[in-house]
């Protein structure tokens, strides 16, 4: 890595803009969610902050099983995001479609959609858990360079 | 010449303007994270931010007019660091003082609303040219009361150019207590003017995305979001220079350290203010400043007058 490149990796790594898309969760996970965006969990500490647009943001937040209605709409806004980009599954739901999988409306994890970088468990993911998934995910960066996504969405097709 | 490429690259040019309006940013935000009791950002958050946009993907979205889409962040950046040159930073001197040059700044600072306006319009996407409508709208109801509460120091000191009303402040620092309710209206409409949060209603994330900005990406969001911290420094300046108009002859050191601390202190207020209020809608606003904030700008106006007409020959 050149040094330019070094610091545009840092910068990658301190400052992360979410968008959070709920892809049909029962919102529980959208509580969490919500709960580990307030003073309490405060994690503009790590740089992140919420953003209302997909053009503005870095990571977008998934939650829920990919319904039938929402898998357009979801590879729309992924689409819509400017690269380098991540996704982010938050719950048992948004990684393998949970109970809900094989259901007649619903397509599976997020994975089945958009390619997905990490993968955060849990019904509902609890605040602490999102945020260390999404922590997780910003170290995993630090070894390689951030236009790996761009590597997974070909492979994925 | 080489004052002059030093005047336009490091002080008060590029160089200075960009990192202290860095730092603005940082000790705002900081402000307000820690009036929640949060921790708040690291130092180097706006930096980080800064660098990320820069590398990310731009997108000029199919429908929008290319050339003004992309034309317009360079032109709010350009306007706001051409304001430094006329402001009165830490002399009473500015770097290139002329007289009335007290109208241009005011009108370098209404060029970044202009061109939130345009880019947001031409981007032909829905909430943008909503957001595009409000920030107009409220362009007209903040800029009256700027420009009469700024007006009324000015007639007080009998001149439109900023050096000499530094000067005439210097000679009758008494006269500054009069100004202090122009002050406090000049700072309502510095809110407006910045787009923070009583009135960051052309932005409104929970109702119109990210309003303006919705279809801005990469260097060019970059590029906007750093004209905005550096029209937050110019006018804090600008309000520093009108109506806190002491400490010129302290010498470079501590005349310098004095002018941060003024700026500064007025970027508190700002995000005091940012923390304290939600946001209105926007014909509360309009309400607001054309029924209570502008007729109060023109009563201090005559009461300047007066004051003008019996204490000062």
């Amino acid at each position: 890595m050149t040094l330019l490149s070094k610091i545009v990796n840092w910068a990658r790594i301190k400052s992360p803009w979410i968008i959070h898309f709920n892809t049909g969760a029962c919102n529980a996970c959208d509580i969490e969610i919500i709960a580990a965006l307030t003073p309490r969990y405060d994690i503009e500490r790590f740089g992140i902050l919420l953003k209302g647009t997909p053009r503005h943001a870095d990571v977008l937040v998934c939650s829920g099983p990919v319904t039938r209605q929402t898998k357009d709409r979801l590879i729309r806004i992924y689409e819509q995001m400017a690269e380098p980009k991540f996704v982010v599954a938050v719950g048992t739901c948004a990684c393998s479609g949970g109970v809900f999988r094989k259901c007649y409306n619903v397509g599976g994890g997020i994975d089945s959609a958009i390619p997905v970088s990490a993968y955060i468990p849990g019904c509902p993911a609890s605040p602490k858990a999102i945020i260390d998934g999404v922590v997780k995910l910003l170290t995993s960066l630090e070894e390689k360079e951030a236009t790996a996504s761009k590597e997974t969405v070909e492979t994925k097709g | 010449m080489a004052n002059v490429l030093f005047n336009i690259l490091i002080f008060p040019g590029f160089l200075f303007a960009s990192v202290f309006s860095l730092t603005a940013e940082y000790v705002d935000r900081k402000l307000c994270a820690k009036l929640q009791n949060r921790v708040g950002p690291p130092w180097y958050q706006p930096l980080a931010d800064f660098i990320k946009l820069l590398a990310k993907e731009d997108i000029v979205p199919q429908q929008a007019d290319s050339t003004i889409f992309t034309l317009m962040p360079s032109i709010a950046f350009t306007a706001t660091l051409t304001a430094f040159f006329c402001i009165p930073l830490w002399q009473t001197q500015s770097v290139y003082p002329f007289s009335s040059d007290l109208i241009v700044v005011l009108y370098l600072l209404t060029i970044p609303t202009l061109t939130f306006f345009l880019g947001g319009w031409y981007a032909r996407s829905v909430f943008s040219m909503i957001g595009a409508a409000r920030a107009i709208i409220q362009l007209f109801a903040y800029e009256i009361p700027l420009f009469l509460s700024i007006l009324a120091p000015a007639m007080l000191a009998g001149t439109l150019s900023l050096s000499e009303m530094t000067v005439f402040y210097s000679h009758h620092p008494w006269l500054v207590l009069l100004n202090l309710m122009n002050f406090a209206i000049a700072l309502v409409a510095l809110l407006g003017k910045l787009e923070k949060t009583p009135f960051d209603i052309p932005e409104a994330e929970t109702e119109i995305v990210a309003g303006t900005f919705t279809e801005y990406s990469g260097r060019l969001l970059a590029f906007f979001r750093i004209a905005i911290d550096m029209e937050m420094v110019a006018g804090s300046s600008l309000l520093a220079a009108v109506f806190l108009p002491f400490g010129f002859n302290l010498g470079p050191a501590l005349g310098f350290i004095l002018y941060l601390a003024k700026v500064l202190f007025v970027v508190a207020l700002l995000s005091l203010a940012r923390t304290i209020f939600a946001r209105l809608r926007i014909d509360q606003m309009i309400n607001l400043c054309w029924k209570y904030i502008a007729p109060a700008a023109f009563l201090l106006l005559v009461v300047d007058l007066i004051v003008k007409g019996f204490i000062v020959k």
